[in-house]
């Protein structure tokens, strides 16, 4: 148990040292491990971009806002009447996000940040929805073609991930050619009309990671929240339907709400796999990076202070995840644990 | 509140079997009908398909004058109680209670003001914060009842609502529900295994075997004279003695006489047994089917005012001391019949085992041989082959 934290933890001190060591420490022929000056270059190169911002000014700036934002869902955790309370934080932030563009315009990291977050929030949302209603229905029926959807789900999810990659990329091509060719590709839509986009295509866009995840990811998906629905008896949602609920009111009402913890555990794993993703964004994507494959870039070079910076992102990009899953883990062991809805 | 009418219900599930067939029943209104039979015997399904959980293959369900078969269950009204329960784990026992209330749009003043009065009759209101995982199995039950009667449907539907309860509780739990319903005057369909339950909380008892209506009538016909061998065996604890057994007549001055006789031993049958069964003259020295409740035979030895033709002998194997009274169990060297009860125990069909009640000031003890007094004006008739009472 020990050696295998030990393992798993080593590399992550490592780089979290890298990152916040002088470049003459990290490219010395033996190691430095303890005693070295700190600083914090590399957060301040990857970040901002430049040496002359005061970067304890930001950070504090950023804990400030991070600070009233979580004050807020507190309270509104607490409220009677939530919501208000939530729209308030949310708007703390928007407004904080709107007052200081200057990093984030002057800066690339700040749009693979975006691209990140795009793309892991889409994933989650479409592979959720999918996945609840595909395993809540897998889960009730019984016949023999709910078992082979199963089956071939589970088939498609051993397949390696480089199987998918080149037909995904061909198709996305495809797709875009037609579009350019039959012109629909510049067609004006009155209603959906991005700033930024002249033309419609697949290739290169968030959307083709996004589909592509959630391709990839929805047998995971489908069997979690099946297991789980599989947990959850019959009599529940068959209540709910005599004491005067639609089916539909008795999934939402009664069957979603004893899901929560299931579907707070299969979201993280899906936000894991959407945020890690390295081969789809490199291959589909060739300049909509999302942050993992921006840090790929940096260990590109050879040049020793390229490597404090890519271990510093690194260590940034960490940080996110870390904090939700402290947040949630309360849900993500219940709902391994499942069984809990039995009452 | 209603009268519920089942015609000709017949259930096939998709793999050719049939769960129910051919079952009519009529409830008046306010009437609590109990629908006992042994496990997999479809009561369930039975049960499920009124409330609109399970697709009818043919058949009608009215409530009063509405014909039921196509509307949704959240449009039947009616008040079900799952054996499990179903209590909605995320909410608090007073958001169970509301939720058919909630669902309805009834105003929140008037829903927690039926909640408060739903939780008094039940005696829940110092749990209604409290979450069901929270709570003991009999309080679990009464929030579920509670989920029911809040919000007074034309029906209530109770599948083995007791079942998950220690036999203590359950004992109190059936006044409860039998008070309760009595109270609210509702139509009650109760679904059960378990006999006891069927014969203390019903006004009718129909007892249901494969599917197949057996019988329906009030639990004291039901129990005085059964239709057919297996509600003769299944109604009643200890159940009855069942033997097949031949009736002889014989012809003397005086009148006839008649007599079973039963593996060795020869018992006399009053005469006016027999001319209250003419069809039984018809079964004469042909084997029958005799039945013998246990509270019919007694030890002769507590009893000694009893004809002499009407005993039997036997040797003690068992013996059960209650308190008030004590049960003996004895073999009669006569074939024993299997009534077709999937659960009845296996060492219970051994050849000849008898069950007998006696007193509690019974001596008789295990090895004994004892005299038997035998209620001859008791005994039970059935035809051999078609398990039918011989009555008439």
């Amino acid at each position: 148990m020990i050696l295998l934290v030990v393992w798993s933890v080593t590399p992550f001190v490592w780089t979290a040292q890298t990152s916040i060591k002088f470049t003459r420490d990290v490219a010395s022929k033996t190691p430095v491990l303890w005693g070295y000056e700190t600083t914090a270059n590399a957060y301040r190169n990857f970040w901002l971009d430049s040496d002359d911002v005061n970067m304890w000014g930001v950070l504090a700036f950023v804990l400030v806002i991070a600070a009233i934002a979580a004050a807020l869902g507190l309270i509104g955790r607490r409220a009677r009447h939530g919501w208000p309370w939530f729209l308030g934080a949310t708007a703390v932030i928007c407004v904080a996000l709107w007052r200081f563009p200057r990093f984030w315009e002057a800066n690339d990291e700040y749009d693979f940040l975006v691209n990140s977050v795009v793309v892991t929030l889409l994933t989650m949302l479409i592979s959720l929805s999918i996945g609840l209603l595909a395993g809540y229905g897998l889960a009730r029926y019984t016949g023999i073609s709910g078992a082979v959807i199963l089956i071939v789900a589970l088939g498609f999810r051993a397949l390696p991930r480089t199987a998918f990659v080149l037909p995904y990329f061909f198709g996305a091509k495809e797709i875009d050619e037609w579009l350019t060719s039959t012109g629909v590709g510049s067609w004006n839509f009155p209603l959906i009309d991005f700033p930024g986009i002249d033309t419609l295509q697949v290739l290169d866009t968030r959307l083709a990671i996004v589909l592509a995840l959630v391709a990839v990811n929805q047998p995971f998906t489908i069997w979690m929240l099946r297991s789980f629905f599989i947990e959850v008896p019959k009599e529940m949602e068959e209540a709910a339907m005599m004491d005067g609920a639609t089916r539909l009111q008795a999934f939402r009402k009664v069957i979603i709400p004893i899901m929560w913890p299931a579907i707070i555990a299969t979201g993280l794993f899906t936000m894991l796999l959407a945020y890690n993703e390295y081969l789809f964004v490199r291959v589909l994507a060739p300049t909509e990076w999302t942050l993992p494959v921006a840090i790929v870039s940096l260990t590109g070079g050879e040049s020793s202070r390229t490597i404090t910076e890519a271990a510093a992102a690194s260590v940034s990009i960490t940080l996110p995840i870390v904090i939700v899953i402290i947040l949630f883990q309360k849900h993500l062991v219940r709902g391994l644990g499942a069984g809990a809805v039995k009452g | 509140m209603s009268t519920v009418t089942l015609k000709n219900l017949v259930k096939d599930y998709p793999n050719g079997f049939r769960a129910i067939t051919d079952l009519s029943l009529h409830l008046d209104d306010g009437e609590f009908l109990v629908l006992v039979g042994p496990s997999g015997c479809g009561k369930s399904t039975a049960l499920r398909m009124i409330a609109g959980l399970e697709d009818i293959t043919s058949g009608d369900i009215y409530v009063g004058d509405r014909r039921l078969n196509d509307v949704a269950p959240k449009d039947r009204d009616m008040a079900m109680v799952f054996q499990n329960y179903a209590l909605y784990p995320q909410m608090t026992v007073a958001e169970n209670i509301a939720f058919p209330l909630k669902l309805r749009r009834v105003p929140r003043a008037e829903r927690e003001a039926q909640v408060r009065q739903a939780a008094e009759i039940l005696e829940l209101t110092e749990q209604l914060e409290k979450k069901p995982a929270h709570l003991s199995g009999g309080q679990r039950q009464r929030v579920a009842m509670g989920r029911a009667i809040v919000r007074h449907p034309a029906l209530f539907l109770m599948d083995e609502p007791l079942s998950n309860l220690d036999a203590k509780l359950r004992v109190q739990m059936r006044a409860d529900i039998a008070g309760i319903q009595r109270e609210l005057g509702v139509t009650t369909f109760y679904v059960t295994h378990d006999q006891v339950e069927a014969m203390t909380m019903g006004d009718r008892v129909a007892v249901i075997k494969d599917g197949i209506l057996q019988q329906v009538d009030t639990p004291e016909g039901i129990y005085g004279s059964p239709d057919n061998v297996f509600v003769a065996a299944f109604i009643g604890s200890p159940s009855m003695n069942l033997y097949e057994a031949t009736l002889e007549r014989h012809e003397e001055a005086g009148g006839d006489r008649y007599s079973v006789v039963l593996g060795d031993q020869r018992l006399a049958v009053p005469s006016e047994v027999v001319a209250e069964r003419p069809a039984l003259t018809e079964h004469l020295n042909r084997p029958v089917v005799v039945g013998i409740r246990p509270e019919h035979l007694e030890d002769a030895a507590v009893v000694a005012d009893h004809p002499d033709d009407q005993r039997l002998d036997a040797t003690v194997d068992v013996r059960e001391a209650l308190g008030a009274e004590t049960l003996v169990h004895f073999n009669l060297s006569a074939p024993s019949v299997d009534s077709g009860d999937p659960d009845a125990l296996d060492e219970l069909r051994d050849s000849g085992r008898c069950t007998a009640r006696f007193s509690a000031s019974s001596t008789a003890r295990v090895g004994d041989r004892a005299r038997v007094n035998v209620d001859a004006r008791h005994l039970h008739f059935f035809d051999r082959q078609t398990h039918l009472a011989i009555r008439s």
